[in-house]
């Protein structure tokens, strides 16, 4: 089993998403984008992590979803492999269509806006834990595979422009009753609440992660990568105490595993 | 060959010295632009025995700077600093120090100022001194894994409140903008706001790197070098006119109606093609090790090309040859300007002949720079010899031929010392009647508030080393390495009102804090670095800030020992100098800002300093002292800044910072906060204010000493000390432990299930305040001064 962790210029998150690859016992490497893109078809499942790829330039991965090694993705997405976009990885999949999966780019992330009381209280780049709910029934997403539906995560975000939102019509009606959005932002019991801080970024209906309708294209704005060992929890999680446990984002990786392996 | 070397040098631009008056040499000088004194220029068309050509000048101003040469501190530095020790593998010779953390892997610091450029242009000045530091750590072989911005604003309530607003925003995103996309976590920092900065930022900037003790590289041309012939390559973005003059800038005073100017000494700097660097990078590395080669490897900052290859070469005992026709550059630039620009995201290699073409095969095709950057790439510009000049040529002439070892040698300048004299009183105060709106009106004081503003702007997550972040402890914590133990941790510190009152305690407190702020998570002080910011050192009384400031920190670092090895300093292995921090309104508050390196062996001892379970007992170790001088309460209640500057108490401090440390390590303590800015006061109240503020606090106070003290000074008085959480079950070993240390353990209370902050002496209630209502103070103050 042998993962590609793709790696655009401006990647900066390569190296821990194959760390966490491998630490869930698959094989894995890094992807340099200006290889032959043919050579991507000879792997089973494919990561693309978080950065500034291509320096945010014209939108935050506008550039690399033009990529050859995108077009090549698109096969292989066809195909039915597991392709999760994290972050940066996210906005890629979203700019190459691949996100909510029309083939047409019908949403885009845009710059956070952090709503309180009906007033605007901050802009842009974000960084802190927050809370996911796992929104889908197991089994219907790759990244999301051993997952239970209302299953809750402590994950890091980090960036300016996760700010999900669409001008196509009933689109997240759509991906809501497509079981679709896989995760929402919501309050350490579970709640979501479509005001910030709970809502961190001014998300469309708290909407953290999407997949296509066949399930195996997933993109999520939180790190899972950077939340693979309870020692990486912030001090206030009791977790954070016993630093041999599996951290919660753990499961993202399990579960593409997983995910290849039955559909092998 | 002598003839012919007269007859090109005789057609390139020389600037006419000797034999002139030396009104006309300074007028000369400045007519071409060059900012050195008449008797620099004369000692150097002396050494060359002729007149200096125009790119000779332009090399040896920026090589002769305060900021490249250390002219007016050298002397004072080597006075007084201890930079030798059992752990350290590279004191301060090359970009960056390096001290072991086991028998492999070992940290690798650096640190930098970049005040001028970003008072001129925050935003990019902030980002390139992020930019610059990191350049300093990877060039020797090691990963970069963490940076922490110490910060100085201008009073954001003062005359100049919206500049100084505006240049406290455009640092904070320039530091995120570059800092973020380069992809290096930031773990710590400080923030403080003071009139003295309205006209004079500063900007710090730490950085870290890890490297392994065997694959560290060296900012020298490699002993083989010369007889070699080794290759000089540069690599990274083509070369500009940004950054034109920008040690010369940040070594002169700033002045408003210069500030157009000067913004063309500002560099332009590029997270995306930096992180592309780095990678390359990595296989540069590796491609040296795979075939057992030394090279020299060195990163371009101030002084630009010039000043990298230059110290390069002398460092190894060799002359080289350069043509800057073989350089990539951005446009046609006149040879001086080639010579010295600043512009970022450069490196510069020498190596073996014979990897030429794998090393250029790493940049330009395998990470693509040309197309990743217009016009980047790595050219080869040069050639080591074994002889001792720098020669330049450009378009067929030679535009530079200097001894190489006299134009990296710099100049030394003994500056005048005179101390600084004023007025200082301690005021006569009035208690406070109504504790509840002094404690709020502290919280809420620019100086105190949380810091959770800026640094959710700061991705402190990236790389997943995190461990401890900004907001939660003293100090930040990384574990660098996957399948080692062993933690790092870094906190910054300097105090300028402390600094005003007295320079000497300024540097002494400002080491002290550092290291119990590293101590405070229970990592044990391993090496110290200092960015020294001061005025003129042309004027008497700044340079004695200066040296009384070295001399202060110095002492801390003698004689607060390096744990395990009595008497053996802790080790200050690397640092800078930033003077002429001062415009016309007059200078900075003496600020030798200070970051301590910690090591853990096991992160997973690692505490914190949010409180833990209610009922658990609170103790307090350090005495408080009369010594509110420079303290947030005369600051903020009297609008005063007192006379009794706190000091340390050497011995004291010691056996506080080792106590602290090994009752962590034998996991007595449920939490620890180091004693500094707000007193004993805010201490304890930071311990239930950050998050999850889920318990209050009852503080009993009459045990805490001095005794005699009156209620309020016991309360903000910044003595040194710590409070500490017990463990339940473990607060008589800790109190042995504490004992055992001559420490006199001071219980203080307890963690309380209520959310009130209650104080109370003699039975009687001091304070008794909401928790929400406290921190609805303490965490909106800065979010209002930055507003």
């Amino acid at each position: 089993m042998k993962i590609a962790v793709v790696q655009f210029p401006g990647t900066n998150c390569e190296y821990e998403t194959l760390v966490a690859v491998k630490a869930v016992g698959m094989d894995g490497e890094i992807f340099r984008w200006n290889r032959s893109a043919g050579e991507l078809s000879s792997f089973d499942g494919y990561f693309i992590p978080g950065g500034f790829s291509y320096q945010d330039r014209v939108r935050a991965g506008a550039i690399a979803s033009k990529e050859p090694v995108m077009q090549a993705l698109t096969e292989e997405a066809a195909k039915g492999k597991p392709i999760i976009g994290i972050c940066n990885g996210f906005q890629i999949l979203v700019e190459a269509g691949l996100l909510p999966g029309t083939g047409k780019v019908e949403m885009a992330l845009a710059q956070n806006v952090m709503v309180s009381n009906g007033k605007i209280v901050r802009r842009g780049y974000y960084c802190d834990w927050i809370n996911l709910r796992h929104e889908a029934p197991p089994r219907r997403c790759s990244g999301s595979f051993l997952m239970e539906r209302g299953s809750l995560f402590k994950i890091p975000i980090a960036h300016g422009e996760g700010n999900l939102v669409t001008s196509t019509p009933k689109l997240i009606e759509m991906l809501n009753d497509e079981e679709q959005v896989v995760f929402r932002y919501c309050d350490k019991n579970g709640r979501v609440i479509n005001e910030f801080p709970v809502n961190v970024n001014g998300s469309t209906e708290s909407i953290a992660g999407i997949c296509n309708p066949e399930g195996n294209v997933l993109g999520m704005m939180p790190h899972p990568e950077r939340a693979f060992f309870a020692w990486q929890l912030p001090a206030f999680d009791p977790r954070k105490q016993r630093p041999d446990e599996p951290g919660p984002g753990r499961s993202v990786f399990e579960s593409v595993k997983r995910y290849i392996e039955v559909n092998a | 060959m002598l003839f012919e070397l007269i007859g090109i040098l005789q057609r390139c631009t020389q600037l006419n010295i000797i034999g002139l008056a030396d009104s006309d040499v300074e007028s000369n000088l400045r007519g071409a632009g060059i900012g050195m004194s008449v008797q620099e220029a004369r000692s150097i068309a002396e050494v060359l025995g002729r007149d200096p050509t125009i790119t000779e000048l332009f090399c040896y101003d920026a090589m002769w700077s305060e900021h490249c040469s250390y002219k007016s501190s050298r002397a004072t530095l080597k006075e007084f600093m201890p930079t030798d020790g059992p752990n350290v593998v590279m004191g301060p010779v090359e970009d960056s120090g390096i001290v072991a953390i086991d028998d492999k892997w070992c940290v690798v610091i650096s640190h930098e100022s970049h005040n001028h450029p970003s008072q001129i242009l925050p935003n990019e000045g902030a980002a390139t001194g992020i930019g610059g530091i990191v350049r300093d750590v990877n060039c020797m072989g090691a990963t970069v894994v963490a940076t922490a911005d110490p910060l100085r604003f201008g009073d954001p309530y003062g005359p100049k409140a919206s500049k100084v607003r505006w240049v406290a925003e455009g640092v904070v995103d320039g530091i995120w903008q570059y800092g973020n996309a380069l992809g290096v976590p930031n773990i710590g920092g400080d923030i403080v706001f003071n009139e003295s900065f309205d006209d004079n930022c500063l900007v710090n900037v730490v950085s870290l790197g890890i490297v392994r003790r065997d694959q560290i590289i060296r900012s020298r041309a490699p002993p083989a070098a010369g007889e070699g012939g080794y290759d000089v390559i540069l690599i990274g973005k083509p070369t500009d006119a940004s950054g034109l003059g920008g040690v010369t800038f940040a070594s002169e005073a700033l002045r408003e109606e210069d500030e157009e100017t000067n913004r063309g000494a500002v560099q332009i700097p590029d997270p995306f093609l930096k992180n592309v660097l780095f990678k390359a990078n990595d296989d540069l590395f590796r491609l040296v090790r795979e075939e057992s080669v030394e090279i020299g490897f060195k990163d371009l900052g101030g002084g630009g090309f010039t000043c990298a290859a230059s110290e390069m070469g002398a460092a190894g005992g060799f002359g080289m040859e350069i043509n800057l026709d073989d350089m990539h550059k951005a446009g046609d630039f006149p040879p001086e300007v080639l010579s010295i620009a600043e512009t970022q995201e450069r490196f510069l290699i020498i190596s073996p002949v014979h990897l030429r073409e794998k090393i250029l095969k790493i940049y330009n095709e395998d990470w693509d720079l040309p197309n990743v950057y217009e016009g980047a790439r790595a050219s080869v510009v040069g050639k080591i010899n074994s002889g001792n000049r720098f020669v330049v040529r450009h378009k067929g002439e030679i535009v530079c031929d200097v001894p190489i070892q006299h134009l990296t040698g710099g100049i030394r300048y003994q500056r005048e010392e005179r101390p600084r004299t004023f007025n200082l009183v301690e005021p006569e105060t009035q208690e406070a009647a109504d504790y509840n709106a002094v404690l709020l009106k502290i919280l809420k004081s620019p100086n105190i508030a949380s810091r959770e503003h800026v640094y959710r702007y700061y991705d402190t997550e990236v790389m997943g080393n995190t461990v401890i972040r900004p907001g939660e402890a003293d100090a930040g914590l990384i574990a660098p390495v996957r399948g080692e133990k062993f933690g790092v941790a870094m906190s910054v510190d300097s105090n300028p009102f402390y600094g005003r009152i007295s320079p000497y305690w300024g540097g002494a407190t400002a080491v002290a804090e550092a290291m119990r702020n590293v101590a405070a998570i229970g990592a044990t002080p391993s090496t110290i670095t200092d960015c020294l910011n001061y005025g003129n050192p042309e004027k008497p009384e700044a340079f004695w800030e200066f040296r009384e400031g070295v001399k202060g920190l110095s002492d801390s670092c003698k004689q607060i020992w390096l744990k395990g090895y009595e008497n053996q300093p802790v080790p200050i292995v690397s640092g800078n100098v930033s003077f002429y921090n001062e415009s016309p309104q007059g200078s900075v508050d003496p600020s030798p800002v200070i970051a301590c390196v910690g090591i853990i062996k096991d992160i997973g001892k690692a505490i914190t300093q949010e409180l833990k379970a209610a009922g658990d007992r609170l103790y307090l170790i350090g005495p408080r002292f009369d010594e509110l001088g420079g303290s947030e309460y005369y600051r903020t209640i009297f609008n005063t800044t007192g006379a009794n500057v706190p000091i340390v108490r050497f011995d004291l401090e010691r056996r506080m910072i080792y106590a602290v440390i090994d009752a962590i390590d034998e996991g007595l303590l449920a939490s620890a906060h180091d004693i500094s800015n707000g007193g004993l006061a805010c201490t304890a109240m930071e311990m239930a204010l950050v998050r999850p503020a889920k318990f209050g606090l009852d503080l009993e106070l009459d045990n805490a000493a001095d005794a005699g003290m009156r209620t309020d000074k016991l309360l903000f008085s910044e003595s040194s000390g710590f409070v500490l959480e017990a463990r339940p079950g473990r607060e008589g070993r800790l109190v042995d432990l504490l004992r055992s240390y001559d420490l006199e353990p001071m219980e203080i209370g307890k963690v309380s299930r209520k959310r009130r902050i209650v104080m109370k002496r003699a039975g009687v209630t001091v304070a008794d305040l909401d928790l929400d209502e406290a921190r609805l103070a303490w965490t909106s103050g800065l979010v209002e001064a930055m507003r």
